[in-house]
């Protein structure tokens, strides 16, 4: 446990660097393979092939998971725990994107790996009959930013929610006079697994607008401007993971006063 | 007051009226006779009894002006239903849910009926067809017919709701806003086959700016229920959820099946100028007592025919429980679904013997039907609403209860659109009497079926416009089914073991014989 501990805090450490390191990363782009384990709900394991290095990763602790009739782009950091629940390392933290090239649907047997039994991910809300703790001032200009899958502006559940959650909370508080929301896509084209990937850049339109009718609706009244930026640049906010490829495609919340 | 509740009362009144009432249980010996009468004897047989001198049928017809009681049981093939009243009884003279409202002389109540767990099942449609020779206003041309442009007079005009209870209903095409906001439908649709008339010629179909579904009335009971708020957000859609235009307050998206109205005022404005043809808007007088009555009805299963009362023998369910407690809890952080019979799981020996082995065995059988309901897991697949756009995966490994999550509801906590494929090819049954349409998505393909789909419904997407939810049906509550077979929006379910039997073949879950004896015994006393 304190081991576990002492790697996380190694982990936040590093994120400062992650912009530019991905040194370790693995991204690559495959058809996953669904193994039908059973340690109760929701815990049956996702992994997917690296054709290029021929290694079979789990990628099950990722916050939008597969869809075995589609491939996915994988983009992690190999675990510091090594065990192997689902029969192969895990990446985590991992991400998995479902594109639009459909794939053969694969399942496979537990072949008596146990699976990981559910648990509530860090990154969840209480419901709305719980007051929030109101966050301390002074209040000044802030930035908070939420993240989407490849190419997507859907506002992904236990992470999202819980991010903009957290700053409607603040907001509230805050009272400021506006808030900007810039949506970011990763339009500039990167080679993974033989296929030249890029953002519709339309994405950074559609993820402002997205985040901007949702924070309407949770704070009426709020003055919102939406802007769009394409060839989104890395960032080193945590809530990316230290995954540079999340933090591009993001939107930011600006809370201005 | 209390006297006229107990004369009007139809209904083998237990608890508030029970020590009134030195008669005999009445309401069974319904009139099985005056299926035979010529309607004018039966309208007269009618009338006296809503004055009090006789039994009144289970039917509530408007306008009869009887007073409903605080408490109101009906039995059914599985036990006792129970409706409450909070606030005591209620004179139904003059309330616009029971009174003839528009040109059809149909009120609310016609598709709502109190022995009907506040739906319709098709027992009761029958029934009235057979009592009133088809003339009842339930089976009005506009929607209780398979088309208006049909003969009214045949039965056969009138299957769908003969043989499965469905009410057509007409929606507009191109779908135009949604939530306040303007939509443009993502997909075309198409008439693939038109068995009823309605959805093509001159002035019905797509081409004409309407498309008929066909579908089941839903619970108008537990409201508070239905219209919690749990969480902040939609999941399914990706979004906050939506503000009521009205109050400025989050909407909880759990109403009809395509969730077209987020309120009750938006609902009860829909059904008045369609179900009940009125020709003025309902005036705000009208509208605060439609809403007031909504929201003080309660109904669930009080008695298991075999097991005995749902609130005896440490297990804690039926209508009171659900009148007094919070709404809008999701099952997996708070009290587990159908928890309510925990208490029968571990009968202790002392109170076992006090009762007989069926009644025994019953009480083992749903509580275990609970735990089968939260625990017996299997791979739901291409569901969109759960495997799409949701994070969760496809396939995710879970039971029944990861969809029927509100504690003592099984409604969705979240929004509940879900596309079960109730509705949609391939997973509907093969029906040749509903309307199948074609489906083009334009943009993006829908995530399971891909650009084109076939469906005799295609549910939220009429309201959404968006292809990605063609199929979605928003999930009902699953209290007092007993009352209200057939199941799902269509009615594709004709008995508990039909849903069973569905689910089964959706997911092939591996159910034992036992184990769906157990559900079905569950869902039975809900
Ligand atoms: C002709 C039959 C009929 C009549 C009359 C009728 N309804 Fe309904 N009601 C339905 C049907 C069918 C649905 C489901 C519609 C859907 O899902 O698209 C429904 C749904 C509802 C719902 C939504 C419940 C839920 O859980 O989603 C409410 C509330 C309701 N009706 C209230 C009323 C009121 C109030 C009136 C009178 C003004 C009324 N109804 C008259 C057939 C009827
Ligand atoms: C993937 C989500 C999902 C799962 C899992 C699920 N349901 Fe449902 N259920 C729905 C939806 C959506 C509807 C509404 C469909 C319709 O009306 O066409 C529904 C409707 C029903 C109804 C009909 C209620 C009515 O008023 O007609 C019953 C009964 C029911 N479910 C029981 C079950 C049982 C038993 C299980 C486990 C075997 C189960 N459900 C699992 C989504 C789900």
């Amino acid at each position: 446990m304190k081991r576990l501990a002492l790697l996380v805090a190694l982990c936040t450490a590093t994120t400062a660097q992650a912009a530019q390191d991905t040194a370790g990363l693995v991204r690559y782009v495959a058809c996953p393979v669904y193994r039908d384990t059973d340690a109760g709900r929701k815990s049956g394991c996702w992994l997917a092939d690296d054709r290029e290095t021929g290694k079979r990763w789990d990628v099950t602790e990722s916050p939008y998971k597969p869809d075995w009739n589609f491939a996915v782009l994988v983009e992690g950091r190999p675990s510091a725990n090594t065990a192997q629940p689902c029969g192969a390392p895990a990446l985590d933290p991992v991400r998995t994107s479902r594109l639009d090239i459909p794939c053969t649907r694969h399942m496979i047997p537990a072949e008596g790996f146990p699976g990981r039994r559910y648990t509530l991910p860090r990154r969840n809300i209480a419901p709305l009959s719980v007051a929030r703790p109101v966050p301390p001032g002074p209040y000044a200009e802030r930035v908070f930013p939420v993240y989407f899958e490849f190419d997507k502006d859907f506002l992904v559940y236990q992470y999202d929610d819980w991010l903009i959650d957290n700053a409607v909370t603040w907001i509230r508080a805050a009272k400021p006079k506006k808030l900007v929301v810039t949506g970011f896509a990763a339009t500039v084209p990167e080679k993974v697994s033989g296929l030249e990937l890029a953002e519709r850049p339309e994405a950074a339109q559609e993820r402002a607008e997205t985040i901007a009718e949702t924070m309407r609706r949770l704070v009426p009244g709020l003055k919102i401007e939406t802007k769009w930026e394409v060839a989104a640049k890395p960032t080193d906010e945590p809530d990316a993971d230290g995954l540079p490829w999340q933090s591009q495609r993001r939107a930011e919340m600006r809370a201005v006063f | 007051m209390v006297r006229r509740a107990h004369m009007a009362c139809d209904c083998a009144l237990k608890s508030a009226i029970e020590p009134m009432r030195k008669g005999k249980r009445l309401m069974h010996l319904l009139p099985q006779k005056s299926f035979a009468l010529p309607l004018a004897a039966l309208v007269l047989a009618l009338s006296v009894g809503a004055r009090g001198g006789d039994v009144p049928d289970r039917w509530w017809a408007p306008g009869e002006g009887r007073v409903l009681p605080a408490v109101l049981d009906y039995d059914n093939a599985n036990g006792t239903l129970r409706m409450l009243a909070v606030g005591g009884p209620l004179k139904t003279a003059g309330h616009p849910f029971f009174e003839p409202l528009g040109k059809d002389g149909r009120a609310c109540v016609t598709c709502h009926q109190p022995s009907d767990a506040m739906s319709l099942s098709v027992d009761s449609v029958r029934r009235q067809w057979d009592r009133t020779n088809g003339k009842d206003p339930l089976f009005a041309a506009y929607d209780g017919s398979n088309c208006p442009t049909l003969p009214q007079d045949k039965r056969e005009s009138h299957s769908l709701l003969l043989d499965r209870g469905l009410i057509r209903i007409e929606r507009p095409w191109p779908a135009k806003s949604f939530n306040g906001n303007p939509v443009k439908p993502d997909f075309t649709i198409e008439v693939v086959r038109d068995p009823n008339g309605c959805n093509s010629g001159p002035t019905y179909g797509p081409e004409a700016g309407k498309i008929s579904v066909y579908r089941r009335p839903r619970p108008v009971a537990n409201m508070k229920y239905l219209l919690a708020v749990g969480f902040p957000f939609d999941p399914k859609q990706g979004y906050a959820l939506p503000l009521d235009p009205e109050d400025g307050k989050p909407q909880s998206g759990n109403l009809m099946a395509d969730n077209r109205a987020g309120s009750l005022r938006i609902q009860m404005e829909d059904a008045a100028t369609t179900h009940l043809q009125m020709l003025k808007a309902l005036s705000p007088a009208e509208r605060k007592q439609l809403q007031d009555f909504e929201l003080r009805v309660y109904t669930a299963m009080q008695v298991s025919k075999t097991g005995g009362a749902v609130d005896s023998g440490g297990a804690v369910a039926g209508p009171a429980r659900l009148r007094d407690s919070e709404p809008g809890a999701l099952g997996s952080i708070g009290e587990p679904v159908w928890s309510e019979f925990k208490g029968w799981e571990k009968i202790p020996a002392d109170e076992a013997a006090k009762l007989t082995p069926e009644q025994l065995a019953m009480r083992q059988s749903i509580a275990r039907g609970a735990r089968v309901f939260r625990e017996k897991m299997f791979l739901i697949t291409d569901s969109a609403g759960i495997n799409s756009r949701v994070g969760f995966g496809n396939p995710v490994r879970n039971s029944c209860v990861f969809c029927h999550n509100m504690s003592q509801m099984g409604n969705d906590v979240a929004p509940g659109q879900v596309d079960l494929g109730t509705t949609t090819l391939p997973f509907a049954d093969p029906w040749d009497d509903l309307p199948l349409f074609r489906v083009t998505c334009t943009g993006r393909p829908h995530p399971h079926y891909g650009k084109v789909i076939y469906t005799y419904d295609p549910g939220f997407a009429l309201t959404s416009g968006k292809c990605a939810d063609v199929g979605k049906i928003t999930l009902q509550s699953l209290r007092g089914l007993s009352a209200r077979a057939p199941y799902f929006s269509n009615g594709l379910a004709k008995d508990l073991r039909g849903v069973v039997d569905y689910y089964e073949r959706r997911y092939s879950i591996g159910y034992t014989e036992q184990e769906k004896q157990d559900l079905i015994n569950l869902m039975g006393v809900l």
